[in-house]
């Protein structure tokens, strides 16, 4: 049986607005294995994001059983979420999320647990960004901002990426380059990897496509 | 890249935001430099004097006889107590010159008597030489004895003229104005027996006269820093306010920096230690300036000669570390308020 990365078990996730409650999660119950590519599509509003987040432990659900490389999230503290959101999530986020006042290497190197210079520039390197180092991301394109992102994610040799629309401000050959780089991630560094996406093309990338729908999932295919 | 040096760039990137920001602080660390600077040498300048001149128990006649000087009885009476030795008699009086007062005093010891012009023996104030016109060589009459001015003295800011003990004694009729004398005792004991035994004296200990003075300087030196610490405290109430809006505008940043993986005390550290650098650089030009400051006062003022007084380490050092501290504590309430940021809610900010 497989290592499993993530697992929801009957996970809700209810929001107030106005007077009335909003389930973004809504009974989720879901394994990935580790090592998987897979691809989160649905409408606005349909509990994407909000699956992401809880994912990531950005947020917490509301009910229900969420675990991580099999830790449970709800019993660990502030710090100890922190930690592990570092060690073993990489997120890439639509609109790239750097710090405008970094180079492309700070940027990399901000999250980075044992500062290895050799280590941030051999991940540069490999997004094809070898004379963009010092580069600010207001000098960098679309696409060299979203690799930048990527080498961030990187950088702490997380054991999973949760991908926010990565290919949501790129043209058509920047986000296939984007889905490129995170398949070869996953083939030949087995990382596993989540994607939240509207794009149909992107998702193509990924083994293993769930639709979502009311917070629900309601279909899942499989390559 | 760490946050510490990230803080260190958000200084640096917002120039002018951080600059009017220390500005406050900077002025508040100056005049805090400044005033308790003066305030504090001339404390010690004051003490100095006071602690040279004085000795353990000071006779003057007592307020209520209506003399301003003792006569030869009085004097030997306390000149003959056992409880007393090694004493120093000094005679003061005024006359009147052309319509002015000239105060004539005597000296026991010409150190206490700096003179900038001429030599000891007739040494009269700048003040004498303004108002009276006279100068070295020139001749005054004192009780009917002819003087003449041998220099000239920086010392008080009235008409004064400085001659020998003996000779203003000698003036007055043997009469003195104070009697300072060492004790074998308790000097307050002996003060308050001098008092009760000799008629129509009073008595005071040398650290009845230090604790009056010191505690006049004290004050003077509270309210100097109270007036100061306003300053620097609205310094500091600007931090807040540039912190708070720098959160503010960060919200997404530290929502980034959140989503991966900083902790929160992480977070708080970095914007304590952004408000903390500005409270420390602001303290250390603030320092410089108030320096310079003390200077120019003391140059103003002619205290050329106390400046090394007016800038004690302990000042030095309290009012950088206070800014410091200060502006930590500033930098709590929008630390707090930056670590307790919803990160999902900080993502989605723009």
């Amino acid at each position: 049986m497989n290592k499993q990365v993530l697992e929801f078990k009957n996970v809700w996730k209810t929001y107030h607005m106005g007077d009335g409650l909003v389930n973004a999660l809504a009974g989720l119950d879901l394994s990935l294995d580790e090592g998987s590519f897979t691809a989160v599509m649905g409408p606005s509003g349909s509990g994407k994001s909000t699956f992401l987040h809880v994912a990531g432990i950005l947020d917490e659900p509301t009910m229900g059983v969420f675990r991580i490389n099999g830790k449970e999230t709800i019993n660990l503290s502030m710090k100890e979420q922190a930690r592990l959101r570092r060690n073993e999530i990489g997120f890439i986020f639509q609109r790239f999320n750097l710090l405008s006042q970094l180079t492309s290497l700070e940027n990399v190197m901000l999250p980075m647990i044992n500062k290895d210079l050799e280590k941030a520039k051999e991940i540069l390197d490999k997004m094809g960004l070898e004379d963009k180092h010092h580069k600010r991301p207001t000098q960098l394109s679309g696409g060299e901002l979203q690799r930048v992102a990527i080498a961030r994610a990187l950088i702490n040799d997380p054991s999973i990426i949760l991908a926010d629309e990565p290919t949501g401000e790129l043209d058509t050959a920047n986000a296939d380059s984007i889905m490129k780089i995170l398949q070869d991630l996953n083939h030949n560094n087995g990382v596993s990897i989540v994607v939240v996406t509207h794009n149909p093309a992107s998702a193509s990338f990924a083994d293993e496509i769930i639709h979502m729908s009311d917070g629900k999932i309601v279909n899942m295919d499989s390559k | 890249m760490d946050l510490y040096k990230l803080s260190f760039n958000n200084i640096r990137r917002r120039k002018l935001r951080s600059s009017l920001t220390m500005l406050g602080i900077i002025i508040g660390a100056a005049m805090l430099m400044a005033l308790l600077g003066v305030t504090a040498g001339l404390t010690t300048a004051i003490q100095d004097e006071t602690n040279a001149y004085m000795y353990d128990v000071a006779v003057t006649p007592a307020a209520g006889t209506g003399s301003y000087l003792m006569d030869n009885q009085t004097v030997s009476q306390i000149r003959n107590r056992s409880d007393l030795y090694d004493f120093r008699e000094v005679t003061m009086f005024s006359e009147d010159v052309n319509g002015t007062q000239l105060y004539v005093e005597g000296v026991n010891n010409w150190k206490d008597v700096k003179v900038i012009n001429g030599t000891q023996g007739v040494v009269i104030s700048q003040a004498t030489v303004e108002k009276l016109g006279y100068d070295i060589g020139s001749k005054i009459t004192v009780k009917g004895q002819e003087l003449t001015v041998t220099g000239i003295t920086k010392e008080a800011q009235a008409p004064y003229i400085y001659v020998n003990q003996s000779t203003v004694r000698q003036m007055a009729d043997n009469k003195v104005s104070a009697i300072y004398a060492q004790t074998n005792g308790d000097p307050k004991t002996v003060a308050d027996d001098v008092e009760k035994q000799v008629t129509g004296v009073s008595a005071e200990t040398k650290s009845e006269k230090v604790n009056e003075i010191q505690e006049m300087t004290g004050q003077a030196l509270l309210f100097m820093g109270i007036i100061a610490s306003i300053a620097l405290l609205v310094g500091i109430i600007s931090v807040i306010n540039t912190m708070l809006i720098s959160v503010m505008e960060r919200t997404k940043e530290l929502g980034v920096l959140k989503a991966i993986g900083f902790t929160n005390w992480e977070i708080k550290g970095s914007i304590l230690f952004e408000s903390g650098l500005l409270g420390f650089l602001g303290g250390f030009i603030g320092v410089v300036l108030g320096l310079i400051g003390i200077v120019v006062i003391a140059n103003l003022l002619d205290l050329a000669e106390y400046i090394p007084g007016m800038m004690p380490l302990w000042l030095i050092l309290g009012v950088i570390f206070g800014s410091t501290l200060l502006s930590i504590l500033a930098g709590l309430y929008p630390a707090i308020r930056a670590s307790k940021l919803n990160v999902v809610e900080a993502l989605r900010n723009e």
